[in-house]
Protein backbone atom coordinates (compact mmCIF):
# COMPACT_ATOMS: atom_id res chain seq x y z
CA UNK A 1 0.00 0.00 0.00
CA UNK A 2 2.64 2.18 1.15
CA UNK A 3 4.02 1.52 -2.27
CA UNK A 4 0.79 2.91 -4.06
CA UNK A 5 0.26 6.07 -2.44
CA UNK A 6 3.64 6.91 -3.45
CA UNK A 7 3.13 6.17 -7.04
CA UNK A 8 0.34 8.41 -6.69
CA UNK A 9 2.32 10.92 -5.29
CA UNK A 10 4.89 11.04 -7.82
CA UNK A 11 2.31 11.50 -10.50
CA UNK A 12 0.66 15.17 -9.84
CA UNK A 13 -2.40 16.83 -12.13
CA UNK A 14 -0.65 19.16 -14.24
CA UNK A 15 2.87 18.91 -13.18
CA UNK A 16 3.78 22.88 -11.65
CA UNK A 17 7.16 24.07 -11.62
CA UNK A 18 9.39 23.19 -9.47
CA UNK A 19 10.25 27.19 -8.08
CA UNK A 20 7.47 29.95 -9.16
CA UNK A 21 8.34 33.66 -8.39
CA UNK A 22 5.71 36.35 -9.07
CA UNK A 23 6.21 39.99 -8.65
CA UNK A 24 8.78 39.89 -6.58
CA UNK A 25 10.04 43.70 -5.25
CA UNK A 26 12.62 44.70 -2.60
CA UNK A 27 13.31 47.74 -1.09
CA UNK A 28 15.71 48.67 1.93
CA UNK A 29 16.45 51.18 3.85
CA UNK A 30 19.68 52.12 3.29
CA UNK A 31 21.49 55.30 4.54
CA UNK A 32 19.98 57.57 2.40
CA UNK A 33 16.61 56.16 2.84
CA UNK A 34 14.66 54.05 0.95
CA UNK A 35 16.61 51.94 -1.76
CA UNK A 36 14.87 49.64 -4.56
CA UNK A 37 17.01 46.43 -4.71
CA UNK A 38 14.88 44.00 -7.05
CA UNK A 39 12.28 45.01 -9.48
CA UNK A 40 9.01 43.46 -10.45
CA UNK A 41 10.80 40.17 -10.64
CA UNK A 42 9.04 36.99 -12.15
CA UNK A 43 10.59 33.69 -13.35
CA UNK A 44 9.87 29.77 -13.19
CA UNK A 45 12.02 27.01 -13.13
CA UNK A 46 10.85 23.76 -14.60
CA UNK A 47 11.10 20.87 -12.40
CA UNK A 48 14.77 19.58 -12.91
CA UNK A 49 15.76 22.56 -14.90
CA UNK A 50 19.03 24.05 -14.80
CA UNK A 51 18.85 27.63 -14.48
CA UNK A 52 21.37 30.51 -14.72
CA UNK A 53 21.27 34.04 -13.14
CA UNK A 54 23.90 36.66 -13.86
CA UNK A 55 24.12 39.95 -13.42
CA UNK A 56 26.45 42.77 -12.68
CA UNK A 57 27.34 43.17 -9.25
CA UNK A 58 25.64 44.24 -6.78
CA UNK A 59 22.26 43.48 -8.61
CA UNK A 60 20.75 41.25 -6.12
CA UNK A 61 21.27 38.59 -7.72
CA UNK A 62 22.44 36.72 -4.69
CA UNK A 63 19.77 38.52 -2.27
CA UNK A 64 16.81 37.01 -4.85
CA UNK A 65 18.81 33.68 -4.18
CA UNK A 66 18.83 33.63 -0.31
CA UNK A 67 15.19 34.85 -0.43
CA UNK A 68 14.18 31.56 -2.71
CA UNK A 69 16.18 29.65 0.11
CA UNK A 70 13.61 31.36 3.10
CA UNK A 71 17.11 33.05 4.36
CA UNK A 72 15.63 37.09 3.54
CA UNK A 73 12.48 38.28 3.30
CA UNK A 74 11.47 40.23 0.17
CA UNK A 75 9.58 43.14 0.75
CA UNK A 76 6.27 42.17 -1.69
CA UNK A 77 5.40 38.89 -4.27
CA UNK A 78 5.59 35.51 -3.71
CA UNK A 79 8.18 32.59 -3.76
CA UNK A 80 6.78 28.95 -4.00
CA UNK A 81 9.10 26.09 -4.39
CA UNK A 82 7.48 22.99 -4.50
CA UNK A 83 4.09 24.38 -5.48
CA UNK A 84 3.96 25.77 -1.39
CA UNK A 85 5.25 29.27 -0.70
CA UNK A 86 8.81 29.53 1.26
CA UNK A 87 8.99 31.98 4.11
CA UNK A 88 11.92 30.24 6.52
CA UNK A 89 14.36 27.83 5.46
CA UNK A 90 13.17 24.52 4.98
CA UNK A 91 15.71 21.96 3.75
CA UNK A 92 13.07 19.24 2.73
CA UNK A 93 12.48 21.34 -0.44
CA UNK A 94 16.14 23.31 -0.40
CA UNK A 95 19.53 22.73 -0.32
CA UNK A 96 21.86 26.02 -0.44
CA UNK A 97 25.43 25.58 -1.47
CA UNK A 98 26.72 29.08 -0.72
CA UNK A 99 30.41 30.36 -1.66
CA UNK A 100 34.17 29.63 -0.53
CA UNK A 101 34.56 29.15 2.56
CA UNK A 102 31.39 28.17 4.31
CA UNK A 103 32.79 24.76 5.08
CA UNK A 104 33.18 24.45 9.01
CA UNK A 105 36.60 24.57 9.71
CA UNK A 106 36.35 22.38 12.82
CA UNK A 107 34.22 19.70 10.92
CA UNK A 108 36.30 16.72 8.89
CA UNK A 109 34.77 16.93 5.50
CA UNK A 110 32.23 13.64 6.27
CA UNK A 111 31.14 15.61 9.51
CA UNK A 112 30.47 18.91 7.21
CA UNK A 113 28.17 16.58 5.00
CA UNK A 114 26.81 15.27 8.04
CA UNK A 115 25.54 18.16 9.50
CA UNK A 116 22.55 19.33 8.28
CA UNK A 117 21.33 15.92 9.41
CA UNK A 118 22.85 16.23 12.64
CA UNK A 119 21.04 19.50 12.88
CA UNK A 120 18.05 16.72 12.59
CA UNK A 121 19.51 14.11 15.20
CA UNK A 122 19.43 11.56 12.43
CA UNK A 123 20.56 8.33 14.00
CA UNK A 124 24.61 7.99 13.58
CA UNK A 125 24.89 5.21 11.46
CA UNK A 126 22.45 6.48 8.85
CA UNK A 127 24.27 9.64 8.76
CA UNK A 128 27.66 8.03 7.69
CA UNK A 129 26.08 6.11 5.43
CA UNK A 130 24.10 8.93 3.53
CA UNK A 131 27.34 11.35 3.84
CA UNK A 132 30.00 8.68 2.22
CA UNK A 133 27.65 8.03 -0.61
CA UNK A 134 27.38 12.04 -1.14
CA UNK A 135 31.11 11.80 -0.65
CA UNK A 136 31.44 9.37 -3.61
CA UNK A 137 28.94 10.94 -5.59
CA UNK A 138 31.32 14.64 -5.92
CA UNK A 139 34.37 11.96 -6.30
CA UNK A 140 35.72 12.34 -3.28
CA UNK A 141 36.60 9.22 -1.99
CA UNK A 142 38.54 8.08 0.95
CA UNK A 143 38.76 12.37 1.31
CA UNK A 144 36.07 12.14 4.89
CA UNK A 145 38.52 12.23 7.48
CA UNK A 146 40.25 15.75 5.61
CA UNK A 147 39.66 19.25 7.21
CA UNK A 148 38.96 21.72 4.91
CA UNK A 149 41.98 23.41 5.66
CA UNK A 150 43.64 20.73 4.05
CA UNK A 151 41.64 20.41 0.94
CA UNK A 152 41.82 22.52 -2.20
CA UNK A 153 39.80 24.72 -3.27
CA UNK A 154 38.10 22.94 -5.58
CA UNK A 155 37.78 20.15 -3.37
CA UNK A 156 36.02 22.45 -0.35
CA UNK A 157 33.18 23.03 -2.93
CA UNK A 158 33.00 19.54 -3.96
CA UNK A 159 32.21 18.84 -0.22
CA UNK A 160 30.12 21.94 -0.49
CA UNK A 161 28.09 20.19 -2.75
CA UNK A 162 27.80 17.48 -1.00
CA UNK A 163 26.73 19.12 1.94
CA UNK A 164 23.69 20.47 0.29
CA UNK A 165 22.84 17.17 -1.10
CA UNK A 166 22.91 14.91 1.74
CA UNK A 167 19.28 15.15 2.62
CA UNK A 168 18.25 14.69 -0.92
CA UNK A 169 15.93 18.21 -1.54
CA UNK A 170 14.38 18.40 -4.93
CA UNK A 171 16.15 22.00 -5.68
CA UNK A 172 19.50 23.38 -5.05
CA UNK A 173 20.44 26.89 -4.68
CA UNK A 174 24.15 27.69 -5.73
CA UNK A 175 25.41 31.24 -5.00
CA UNK A 176 28.32 32.11 -7.35
CA UNK A 177 29.87 28.52 -5.15
CA UNK A 178 32.97 28.11 -8.17
CA UNK A 179 33.98 32.07 -7.67
CA UNK A 180 36.88 31.73 -5.80
CA UNK A 181 38.64 29.39 -7.59
CA UNK A 182 41.14 29.37 -10.74
CA UNK A 183 39.44 28.99 -13.83
CA UNK A 184 40.89 25.74 -14.83
CA UNK A 185 39.64 24.28 -11.57
CA UNK A 186 36.04 26.13 -12.62
CA UNK A 187 36.05 24.75 -15.43
CA UNK A 188 36.19 21.24 -14.43
CA UNK A 189 34.27 21.70 -11.54
CA UNK A 190 30.93 23.13 -13.77
CA UNK A 191 31.73 20.09 -16.04
CA UNK A 192 31.36 17.70 -12.32
CA UNK A 193 28.53 19.95 -11.55
CA UNK A 194 26.85 18.84 -14.38
CA UNK A 195 27.53 14.63 -13.63
CA UNK A 196 26.44 15.39 -10.33
CA UNK A 197 23.26 17.19 -11.64
CA UNK A 198 22.11 14.50 -14.28
CA UNK A 199 22.68 11.66 -11.87
CA UNK A 200 20.55 13.41 -9.16
CA UNK A 201 17.95 15.13 -11.27
CA UNK A 202 17.68 17.89 -9.09
CA UNK A 203 16.34 21.51 -9.68
CA UNK A 204 19.26 23.84 -9.88
CA UNK A 205 19.35 27.61 -9.63
CA UNK A 206 22.92 29.02 -10.19
CA UNK A 207 24.13 32.47 -9.46
CA UNK A 208 27.23 33.21 -11.75
CA UNK A 209 28.78 36.56 -13.23
CA UNK A 210 31.08 34.01 -15.74
CA UNK A 211 29.52 34.34 -19.00
CA UNK A 212 30.79 30.96 -19.86
CA UNK A 213 29.93 29.57 -16.70
CA UNK A 214 26.21 30.38 -17.51
CA UNK A 215 26.22 29.27 -21.07
CA UNK A 216 27.83 26.37 -20.30
CA UNK A 217 25.51 24.87 -17.18
CA UNK A 218 22.18 26.25 -18.47
CA UNK A 219 19.06 25.17 -19.62
CA UNK A 220 18.16 28.97 -19.58
CA UNK A 221 20.24 31.99 -18.35
CA UNK A 222 17.89 35.06 -16.71
CA UNK A 223 20.17 38.13 -17.06
CA UNK A 224 19.89 40.42 -14.65
CA UNK A 225 20.35 44.60 -14.72
CA UNK A 226 22.36 46.88 -12.20
CA UNK A 227 20.16 47.86 -9.32
CA UNK A 228 17.38 47.96 -8.96
CA UNK A 229 17.40 44.84 -10.05
CA UNK A 230 15.28 43.72 -12.59
CA UNK A 231 15.05 40.29 -15.20
CA UNK A 232 16.01 41.88 -19.29
CA UNK A 233 16.78 38.96 -20.85
CA UNK A 234 15.89 35.54 -20.48
CA UNK A 235 17.59 32.60 -23.28
CA UNK A 236 17.15 29.41 -23.91
CA UNK A 237 20.17 27.49 -24.14
CA UNK A 238 19.26 24.71 -26.45
CA UNK A 239 22.83 23.26 -26.79
CA UNK A 240 22.82 19.74 -26.74
CA UNK A 241 23.61 17.82 -23.45
CA UNK A 242 26.04 16.26 -22.28
CA UNK A 243 27.84 19.08 -22.71
CA UNK A 244 31.54 19.38 -23.40
CA UNK A 245 34.17 21.93 -23.45
CA UNK A 246 34.88 21.95 -27.16
CA UNK A 247 31.10 22.77 -27.70
CA UNK A 248 32.91 26.13 -26.18
CA UNK A 249 34.40 26.95 -29.28
CA UNK A 250 31.26 26.85 -31.38
CA UNK A 251 29.94 29.87 -32.85
CA UNK A 252 26.24 28.94 -31.29
CA UNK A 253 28.41 29.27 -28.16
CA UNK A 254 29.76 32.48 -28.74
CA UNK A 255 26.72 33.71 -30.22
CA UNK A 256 24.37 33.14 -26.74
CA UNK A 257 27.59 34.73 -24.67
CA UNK A 258 27.80 37.81 -26.90
CA UNK A 259 24.08 38.13 -26.40
CA UNK A 260 24.09 38.05 -22.34
CA UNK A 261 27.52 40.36 -22.60
CA UNK A 262 25.32 43.09 -24.93
CA UNK A 263 22.72 42.78 -22.41
CA UNK A 264 24.96 43.34 -19.10
CA UNK A 265 27.06 45.93 -20.80
CA UNK A 266 24.40 48.23 -21.62
CA UNK A 267 23.09 48.27 -18.42
CA UNK A 268 27.27 48.66 -17.23
CA UNK B 1 66.76 20.41 13.73
CA UNK B 2 64.84 17.79 15.20
CA UNK B 3 62.36 18.05 17.83
CA UNK B 4 65.35 15.99 19.81
CA UNK B 5 67.77 17.98 19.39
CA UNK B 6 65.36 21.08 20.23
CA UNK B 7 64.18 19.51 23.51
CA UNK B 8 68.20 18.58 24.75
CA UNK B 9 69.52 21.86 23.79
CA UNK B 10 66.77 23.59 26.22
CA UNK B 11 68.13 21.26 29.04
CA UNK B 12 71.61 22.36 28.50
CA UNK B 13 70.22 25.95 28.94
CA UNK B 14 68.25 25.18 32.04
CA UNK B 15 71.10 23.18 33.67
CA UNK B 16 73.62 25.82 32.48
CA UNK B 17 71.05 28.34 34.30
CA UNK B 18 70.90 26.30 37.63
CA UNK B 19 74.59 25.62 37.38
CA UNK B 20 75.30 29.08 37.55
CA UNK B 21 72.83 29.62 40.02
CA UNK B 22 74.28 26.91 42.26
CA UNK B 23 78.13 27.87 41.86
CA UNK B 24 78.63 31.33 41.29
CA UNK B 25 76.84 31.95 44.60
CA UNK B 26 79.18 29.47 45.99
CA UNK B 27 82.35 30.88 44.53
CA UNK B 28 82.02 34.59 46.31
CA UNK B 29 81.44 35.90 42.92
CA UNK B 30 77.86 36.80 43.47
CA UNK B 31 77.36 37.64 46.89
CA UNK B 32 75.27 34.34 48.44
CA UNK B 33 73.52 36.44 50.67
CA UNK B 34 71.76 38.60 48.04
CA UNK B 35 71.52 35.32 45.68
CA UNK B 36 71.61 32.04 47.77
CA UNK B 37 73.38 28.91 45.89
CA UNK B 38 69.85 26.72 44.01
CA UNK B 39 70.82 23.71 46.21
CA UNK B 40 70.24 25.82 49.21
CA UNK B 41 67.15 27.19 47.65
CA UNK B 42 65.76 23.53 46.97
CA UNK B 43 66.23 22.60 50.33
CA UNK B 44 65.00 25.15 51.93
CA UNK B 45 61.67 24.81 49.53
CA UNK B 46 61.87 21.43 50.73
CA UNK B 47 61.61 22.30 54.32
CA UNK B 48 59.30 24.69 53.38
CA UNK B 49 56.68 22.36 51.85
CA UNK B 50 56.41 20.19 55.57
CA UNK B 51 55.76 23.30 57.03
CA UNK B 52 51.93 23.56 58.16
CA UNK B 53 52.12 27.19 57.96
CA UNK B 54 53.29 26.89 54.14
CA UNK B 55 50.50 24.33 53.91
CA UNK B 56 47.68 26.95 55.11
CA UNK B 57 48.67 29.76 53.18
CA UNK B 58 48.86 27.43 49.57
CA UNK B 59 45.35 26.55 50.66
CA UNK B 60 44.01 30.20 51.36
CA UNK B 61 45.71 31.60 48.23
CA UNK B 62 44.71 28.90 45.92
CA UNK B 63 41.10 29.41 47.24
CA UNK B 64 41.26 32.83 46.49
CA UNK B 65 42.27 32.17 42.91
CA UNK B 66 40.13 29.57 42.42
CA UNK B 67 36.86 31.73 43.56
CA UNK B 68 37.81 34.77 41.85
CA UNK B 69 38.84 32.88 38.78
CA UNK B 70 34.86 31.34 38.54
CA UNK B 71 34.07 34.73 39.25
CA UNK B 72 35.68 36.74 36.78
CA UNK B 73 35.48 34.26 33.82
CA UNK B 74 31.37 33.32 33.34
CA UNK B 75 31.06 37.24 34.66
CA UNK B 76 33.55 38.62 31.96
CA UNK B 77 32.28 36.18 29.06
CA UNK B 78 28.60 37.41 30.01
CA UNK B 79 29.39 40.77 29.52
CA UNK B 80 31.76 40.63 26.77
CA UNK B 81 29.10 38.21 24.35
CA UNK B 82 26.17 41.13 25.64
CA UNK B 83 28.77 44.19 24.08
CA UNK B 84 29.28 42.12 21.18
CA UNK B 85 26.35 40.97 20.14
CA UNK B 86 23.69 43.65 21.15
CA UNK B 87 24.54 47.04 18.85
CA UNK B 88 23.23 49.22 21.02
CA UNK B 89 24.77 48.50 24.44
CA UNK B 90 28.28 48.05 22.50
CA UNK B 91 28.02 51.04 21.00
CA UNK B 92 27.68 52.80 24.27
CA UNK B 93 30.02 50.60 26.41
CA UNK B 94 32.84 49.25 24.10
CA UNK B 95 34.98 52.72 24.08
CA UNK B 96 34.55 53.10 27.70
CA UNK B 97 35.87 49.57 28.70
CA UNK B 98 38.90 49.95 26.42
CA UNK B 99 39.74 53.32 28.68
CA UNK B 100 39.21 51.31 31.69
CA UNK B 101 40.99 48.40 30.43
CA UNK B 102 44.39 51.09 29.76
CA UNK B 103 43.89 51.68 33.59
CA UNK B 104 46.25 49.66 35.77
CA UNK B 105 43.93 47.51 38.35
CA UNK B 106 46.61 47.59 41.09
CA UNK B 107 45.51 51.87 41.87
CA UNK B 108 42.48 50.65 42.79
CA UNK B 109 43.29 48.17 45.35
CA UNK B 110 43.33 50.44 48.46
CA UNK B 111 40.01 51.24 47.29
CA UNK B 112 39.09 47.61 47.70
CA UNK B 113 40.93 47.62 51.09
CA UNK B 114 39.14 50.60 52.75
CA UNK B 115 36.03 48.84 51.91
CA UNK B 116 36.20 45.27 52.59
CA UNK B 117 39.39 44.78 54.50
CA UNK B 118 42.24 42.67 54.13
CA UNK B 119 40.30 39.35 54.16
CA UNK B 120 39.96 36.49 51.42
CA UNK B 121 36.45 38.89 50.09
CA UNK B 122 38.73 41.23 49.53
CA UNK B 123 41.51 39.64 47.50
CA UNK B 124 39.04 37.66 45.87
CA UNK B 125 37.12 40.57 44.88
CA UNK B 126 40.22 42.63 43.67
CA UNK B 127 41.62 39.70 41.96
CA UNK B 128 38.50 39.33 40.11
CA UNK B 129 38.40 43.07 39.39
CA UNK B 130 41.66 42.96 37.58
CA UNK B 131 40.91 39.84 34.99
CA UNK B 132 37.60 40.56 34.77
CA UNK B 133 38.62 43.66 31.52
CA UNK B 134 40.39 41.35 29.40
CA UNK B 135 38.00 38.58 29.89
CA UNK B 136 35.21 40.88 28.66
CA UNK B 137 37.38 42.16 25.83
CA UNK B 138 38.53 38.44 24.92
CA UNK B 139 34.81 37.42 24.93
CA UNK B 140 34.04 39.98 22.38
CA UNK B 141 36.70 39.44 20.07
CA UNK B 142 35.25 35.67 20.40
CA UNK B 143 31.81 36.55 19.25
CA UNK B 144 33.19 39.17 16.26
CA UNK B 145 35.27 35.81 14.84
CA UNK B 146 32.12 33.89 14.33
CA UNK B 147 31.79 33.93 10.52
CA UNK B 148 28.14 35.32 9.36
CA UNK B 149 28.59 33.03 6.38
CA UNK B 150 28.78 30.30 9.35
CA UNK B 151 25.63 31.18 10.80
CA UNK B 152 23.95 31.33 7.64
CA UNK B 153 24.66 27.97 6.24
CA UNK B 154 23.57 26.53 10.16
CA UNK B 155 19.90 28.93 9.50
CA UNK B 156 19.72 27.81 5.64
CA UNK B 157 19.57 24.00 6.94
CA UNK B 158 17.19 24.65 9.74
CA UNK B 159 19.09 25.33 12.70
CA UNK B 160 17.51 26.57 15.34
CA UNK B 161 18.89 29.61 17.65
CA UNK B 162 20.22 26.90 20.28
CA UNK B 163 21.53 24.98 17.55
CA UNK B 164 23.51 28.06 15.86
CA UNK B 165 24.80 28.55 19.45
CA UNK B 166 25.82 25.63 20.20
CA UNK B 167 27.19 24.16 16.89
CA UNK B 168 28.71 27.32 15.34
CA UNK B 169 29.02 29.99 17.74
CA UNK B 170 30.94 27.62 20.57
CA UNK B 171 33.01 25.38 17.95
CA UNK B 172 34.20 29.12 16.29
CA UNK B 173 34.93 30.91 19.68
CA UNK B 174 36.70 27.67 21.33
CA UNK B 175 40.12 28.88 20.39
CA UNK B 176 39.68 32.56 21.58
CA UNK B 177 38.37 30.93 24.29
CA UNK B 178 40.72 28.69 25.83
CA UNK B 179 43.74 31.19 25.05
CA UNK B 180 41.36 34.02 27.42
CA UNK B 181 41.33 31.22 30.03
CA UNK B 182 45.13 31.21 30.39
CA UNK B 183 46.03 34.88 29.92
CA UNK B 184 42.77 35.83 32.52
CA UNK B 185 44.21 33.54 34.45
CA UNK B 186 47.78 34.83 34.61
CA UNK B 187 46.04 38.20 35.36
CA UNK B 188 44.08 36.53 37.91
CA UNK B 189 47.08 35.08 39.42
CA UNK B 190 48.77 38.58 39.58
CA UNK B 191 45.75 39.93 41.20
CA UNK B 192 45.79 37.82 44.25
CA UNK B 193 49.68 37.89 44.28
CA UNK B 194 49.64 41.76 44.99
CA UNK B 195 46.73 42.03 46.99
CA UNK B 196 48.52 39.25 49.30
CA UNK B 197 51.97 41.06 48.97
CA UNK B 198 50.35 44.93 49.69
CA UNK B 199 48.28 43.72 53.00
CA UNK B 200 47.08 40.28 53.90
CA UNK B 201 47.86 38.04 57.39
CA UNK B 202 47.99 35.00 54.91
CA UNK B 203 48.60 33.69 51.50
CA UNK B 204 51.82 32.86 49.62
CA UNK B 205 51.80 36.28 48.47
CA UNK B 206 52.02 37.11 52.27
CA UNK B 207 54.73 34.78 53.11
CA UNK B 208 56.90 35.86 49.94
CA UNK B 209 56.28 39.83 51.19
CA UNK B 210 57.55 38.95 54.93
CA UNK B 211 60.28 36.89 53.80
CA UNK B 212 61.90 39.92 51.59
CA UNK B 213 61.27 42.31 54.30
CA UNK B 214 63.00 40.15 56.56
CA UNK B 215 65.72 39.70 54.61
CA UNK B 216 65.37 35.67 54.19
CA UNK B 217 66.32 34.99 51.14
CA UNK B 218 66.30 31.17 50.34
CA UNK B 219 62.73 31.44 51.12
CA UNK B 220 62.09 34.08 49.29
CA UNK B 221 63.64 32.14 46.08
CA UNK B 222 61.70 29.07 47.28
CA UNK B 223 58.44 31.07 47.48
CA UNK B 224 59.21 31.90 43.78
CA UNK B 225 60.22 28.78 42.25
CA UNK B 226 57.06 27.09 44.06
CA UNK B 227 54.60 29.53 42.48
CA UNK B 228 56.44 29.37 39.06
CA UNK B 229 56.10 26.29 39.18
CA UNK B 230 52.33 26.18 39.68
CA UNK B 231 51.76 29.13 37.19
CA UNK B 232 53.75 26.85 34.64
CA UNK B 233 51.68 24.32 35.07
CA UNK B 234 48.43 25.69 34.78
CA UNK B 235 49.68 27.76 31.70
CA UNK B 236 50.55 24.37 29.70
CA UNK B 237 47.88 22.28 30.70
CA UNK B 238 45.22 25.11 28.94
CA UNK B 239 48.01 25.25 26.05
CA UNK B 240 48.39 21.94 25.72
CA UNK B 241 44.11 22.16 25.28
CA UNK B 242 44.20 24.72 22.66
CA UNK B 243 46.86 23.08 20.53
CA UNK B 244 44.38 20.30 20.41
CA UNK B 245 41.81 23.18 18.96
CA UNK B 246 44.54 24.64 17.16
CA UNK B 247 43.80 22.82 13.40
CA UNK B 248 40.76 24.63 12.84
CA UNK B 249 42.19 28.22 13.56
CA UNK B 250 42.03 30.43 10.62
Amino acid sequence: MQHLANVTQLRPEPARPAIEVAALNHIYDGRDGQVPALENIALTVGVGKFTVIVGPSGCGKTSLLMMMAGLRHQTSGTINIQSRPIDRPDPDRVGVVFQEASLFPWLSALDNIEFPMALRNAPREERRTRATDMLNLVGLQGFGARYPHELSGGMKQRVSIARGLVQDPPVLLMDEPFAALDEQTRMTMGHELLRIWSQTAKTVVFVTHSLTEAVYLADEVLVMSARPGRIIDRITISLPRPRSYEMMGTEVFGRLRERIWQQIRKEG
Amino acid sequence: MTRIQLILIRLLLLALFLGAWEVLPRDGIINPLLLPPFGDVITTLMQLLGRPQVHEAILVTSAEVIVAFVIAVPLGAAIGVALAESDYVGQIFKPLMFYVFSVPKSIFLPMFILIMGIGFQQKVAYAAFSTLFIVIMSATAAVESVKADHVLVARSYGATRMQILTRVYVPSMMPILLETLRISMIFNFTGVMIAEMYASRTGIGHLIANWGENFQLPQLFAGVILLAAVAIAFNETVRLLERRCSTWRT
